[in-house]
């Protein structure tokens, strides 16, 4: 028997070259780009999708078209609700139907698009306010007149009514980041993930589909410059990954998730920095008072009674958050300090006797996350205590969401809900979805209160912050009144960082990338 | 041969269109309006309108089907709902990923199941035969992600040899090995015991042979029985068995994608489900589809290449 001749690789061959590729992989320790201050990796939770300042979908998005494309004014990072102005020279309220500006005369578009003029502005404020184009954010310009150019770098944005929310949750935000008009006209009038005609901080330079987004710093910005020559944008959705990615020296930022927040703040990883912010958002459980078995305004209230909120948060966020009085969060007007309903499993009872609702069953609908599930088990075991059965349907986000739409065929079955939805440093953001129009749209609770509706209208208008304190805490009481809800909580907002940066933030949390700065 | 060919075809066509019915109906059967859920809590009525006529979902579910099955025979998958991105641009973006994860986790199971397989086959009865069989349905035993989590945890937390997130920089094949190496390992550990129980039987099988023992009879060393002559043969099944294996570990790819955070057709699909983004749903999974059968075709056709019978049972 003759060998034959080996022509491939031989066994031992494949074993050695293994062997040694096995040794290789752990001999080269993982490289952190991160540390050197030159480049920043942070985490977002989902990927780009769209680019245009008027149709944009997630909150990610808004920190890079705010960097990419220069908005008039944004958020400053800290702990108060403020901006600063960067496309604009000045800003200020002529009146309470007219503000002025002028723009920085160094302000260019990249790709040959010129300077960012008057014209500009107009375009690009009024694409989105005008109803034809079907922007989503064109309620941040419902009260937009007109913009009136008055030469090459100043204009006069001209509204129809007084609106107080325009700096606070309508400048501050990419609804006012200019674009170039020749270069979106050029597109057709709006684009996804075009990066065409940039002008911020940092420019877009590179973006890999559920990869990463790479800003790299503007080399032509004149004013002050981003503070990384890169940053690494990592799309993460699950919090619990980015926080091992952190663990493992793969990110310089992320958020965490609540629950992580007790152990980190124990024990937090070598060279990092735990932060805990104040959330916007609110969590509360809903009740449809249309729904066959809770139109009896004594059923919801006894529910109300019966839920020990302090217990259902603490279980539910690990002692991190704090209970919430309503829906609007601490710092803005109209915070509460007490709802009108307090803890007293007696008087569900009571209520629930005189009502004539006895062995009530009721389905609570949730969002399938943790923290949801567990204030959800401590509310069914609640409600169990005051004779009520609770069965808990966990839903995924894209049926979650779509519950208690009228164009659905479960809005009128629909009976508690736990909901939570966030909101802008705005008290108008909060109340906006509890009016009647948005019965069957968002508010699920199908409470109807024209009162509550007139009131919201007063707060959009009246500036004086004592009166708009006093507007939305009654709005907050006829909710209270209503028995449909039971609020618990604005939730806080967990981050972590390596020492070796200083992340820039909001108030409450959220990241402003050109912000981000070397420690 | 060619009439078995054709027939292998015919029949790949028709088992892809029957994986595109039952796609197409799964996911018209969950709820969830797709234009609430991707355009947000501030759009009008108006603009989900607009949004469902644009993605057809106006029409009758029949002829949505057949819109769809017309296209995607002819290579469109429709568009993505957000950014208007071909859903096959963005499918095969994702694509070399998973193959490359699913590559990885073979090389994993091959490199360590058959010689495992083929040592407690030769050393039958001992304790490293018992200790094989041990370890081997253990691993079977051990879901994915819990190997995914083990693994991220040892070796990227604590002792940081390896990268716990991503895919690795474009254009650097060294980081996107290192990238992969967890990753795979978490895919194809459990696969390593179905072949190393697998190769065990078959060597046992074979080693009993009349071959076997003829060429015990000519003197050759056992070495050269074993390696040359038994595992020659007795390979044969493992491959057919990798042939399954890789639809499993397309859904042992999901977790690992999600659990490295790294990108691929399994994260895709979850992330498009979740937010009802239904073009990418069917053309993602029609593309998997597509391959695990191509693959399977292929198998098919090389052991009816390779073996009459199953050429003239067909």
């Amino acid at each position: 028997m003759t060998k034959p001749r080996n022509s491939g690789p031989t066994r031992r061959n494949v074993l050695a070259g293994a062997g040694a590729f096995g040794a290789a992989s752990l001999a080269f320790p993982h490289i952190s780009f991160s540390q050197d201050g030159k480049v920043v990796t942070v985490r977002s939770y989902s990927d780009l999708q769209v680019l245009d300042p008027a149709f944009r979908v997630s909150l990610p998005e808004d920190d890079i078209i705010r960097s990419i494309f220069a908005p008039m004014v944004v958020p400053v990072s800290g702990d108060v609700w403020d901006w600063k102005p960067i496309a604009v020279e000045s800003i200020e309220q002529l009146d309470d139907l007219t503000i002025s500006f002028k723009l920085r005369d160094n302000i260019g578009f990249t790709d040959g698009y010129g300077q960012m003029t008057a014209e500009d502005v107009k375009f690009s404020i009024e694409r989105i306010a005008d109803p034809a184009n079907e922007s989503p954010y064109a309620g941040d310009w419902s009260a937009l007149k007109e913009v009136e150019v008055k030469d090459t770098l100043s204009g006069l944005i001209h509204l129809k009514n007084k609106f107080v929310p325009l700096w606070s949750t309508t400048l501050p935000t990419p609804a006012s980041c200019i674009l170039s008009k020749k270069a979106v006209e050029e597109l057709g009038g709006k684009f996804t993930t075009e990066t065409v005609a940039q002008s911020g901080q940092y420019l877009m330079a590179e973006w890999v589909p559920k990869q990463k987004t790479v800003l790299k710093r503007n080399p032509d910005w004149a004013h002050e410059p981003g503070g990384f020559d890169e940053i690494h944008i990592i799309p993460i959705e699950d919090p619990a990954t980015a926080e091992l990615g952190f663990e493992a020296g793969d990110l310089d930022y992320t958020w965490t998730a609540v629950s992580s927040l007790p152990r980190l703040k124990e024990n937090p990883p070598a060279g990092s920095v735990v932060l805990e912010k104040p959330s916007l958002a609110y969590v509360w459980l809903g009740m449809n008072q249309d729904n066959e078995t809770l139109k009896d305004v004594r059923i919801r209230r006894a529910i109300q009674h019966a839920i020990d909120r302090e217990t259902v948060v603490d279980a539910a966020y690990f002692g991190a958050a704090a209970v919430a009085n309503g829906i609007i969060a601490p710092g803005l007007p109209g915070n509460r300090d007490s709802v009108t309903y307090d803890y007293d499993p007696d008087k569900a009872r009571a209520l629930l006797e005189e009502a004539g609702a006895t062995n009530l069953n009721v389905t609570l609908d949730i969002l399938n996350q943790s923290e949801r599930l567990t204030a959800a088990q401590v509310i069914q075991a609640n409600l169990a205590d005051v004779g009520v059965t609770c069965e808990i349907k966990q839903n995924d986000s894209g049926t979650f969401w779509t519950l208690g739409s009228k164009d659905g065929d479960y809005f009128m079955q629909l009976q508690l809900i736990l909901g939570r939805y966030s909101m802008q440093p705005d008290p108008s953001w909060a109340t906006v979805w509890f009016t009647p129009e948005q019965i069957g749209v968002w508010n699920w609770e199908r409470f109807d209160s024209q009162e509550y509706k007139d009131l919201h209208e007063q707060g959009l208008v009246e500036s004086d912050p004592a009166k708009r304190d006093e507007i939305y805490k009654k709005m907050q009481g006829l909710m209270d009144e209503s028995g449909c809800y039971v609020f618990l909580t604005h939730e806080v907002v967990g981050a972590i960082h390596n020492d070796t940066i200083e992340p820039g933030l909001k108030p409450n949390g959220e990241s402003l990338l050109a912000d981000f700065k070397p420690a | 041969m060619l009439n078995y060919a054709l027939k292998r075809l015919g029949l790949a066509v028709v088992i892809v269109s029957l994986a595109m019915l039952m796609l197409f109906c799964m996911i018209y059967l969950i709820p969830g309006d797709p234009a609430s859920v991707a355009l947000g809590p501030r759009a009008t009525e108006a603009m989900r309108e607009a949004l469902r006529i644009k993605m057809g979902l106006d029409q009758p579910v029949w002829m949505q089907f057949w819109n769809f099955y017309i296209g995607a025979w002819s290579g469109d998958l429709g568009k993505e709902v957000l950014s208007s991105r071909p859903v096959l641009t963005v499918v095969l973006e994702q694509l070399p990923f998973t193959l490359a994860l699913i590559a990885g986790g073979i090389s994993w199971s091959v490199a360590l199941g058959i010689p495992l397989g083929c040592w407690a086959a030769v050393k039958r009865g001992s304790l490293a035969d018992r200790v094989v069989g041990i370890l081997s349905v253990a691993v079977i035993a051990v879901p994915s992600f819990v190997i995914a989590i083990y693994a991220l945890l040892i070796f990227a937390v604590a002792l940081r040899w390896l990268p716990a997130i991503g895919a690795g920089e474009p254009g650097n094949p060294g980081d996107q090995i290192l990238h992969l190496i967890l990753p795979s390992l978490a895919v194809g550990l459990g696969w390593v015991g179905y072949i190393a129980r697998m190769v065990r039987a078959s060597m046992l099988e074979v080693l009993e042979a009349s071959h076997i023992r003829t060429a015990r009879a000519f003197g050759l060393p056992e070495r050269q029985i074993t390696y040359r002559y038994a595992l020659s043969i007795a390979i044969l099944p493992t491959v057919t068995l990798l042939g399954v294996g890789i639809g499993q570990m397309l859904s042992s790819a999901v977790f690992a994608e999600i659990v490295f955070a790294r990108p691929g057709v399994g994260k895709l699909v979850y992330d498009a489900i979740l937010t009802r983004n239904f073009p990418v749903v069917t053309g993602a999974v029609l593309v998997t589809t597509v391959l695990f059968v191509l693959l399977n075709l292929i198998a098919d056709l090389i052991v009816g290449a390779l073996d009459p019978r199953v050429r003239s049972s067909f």
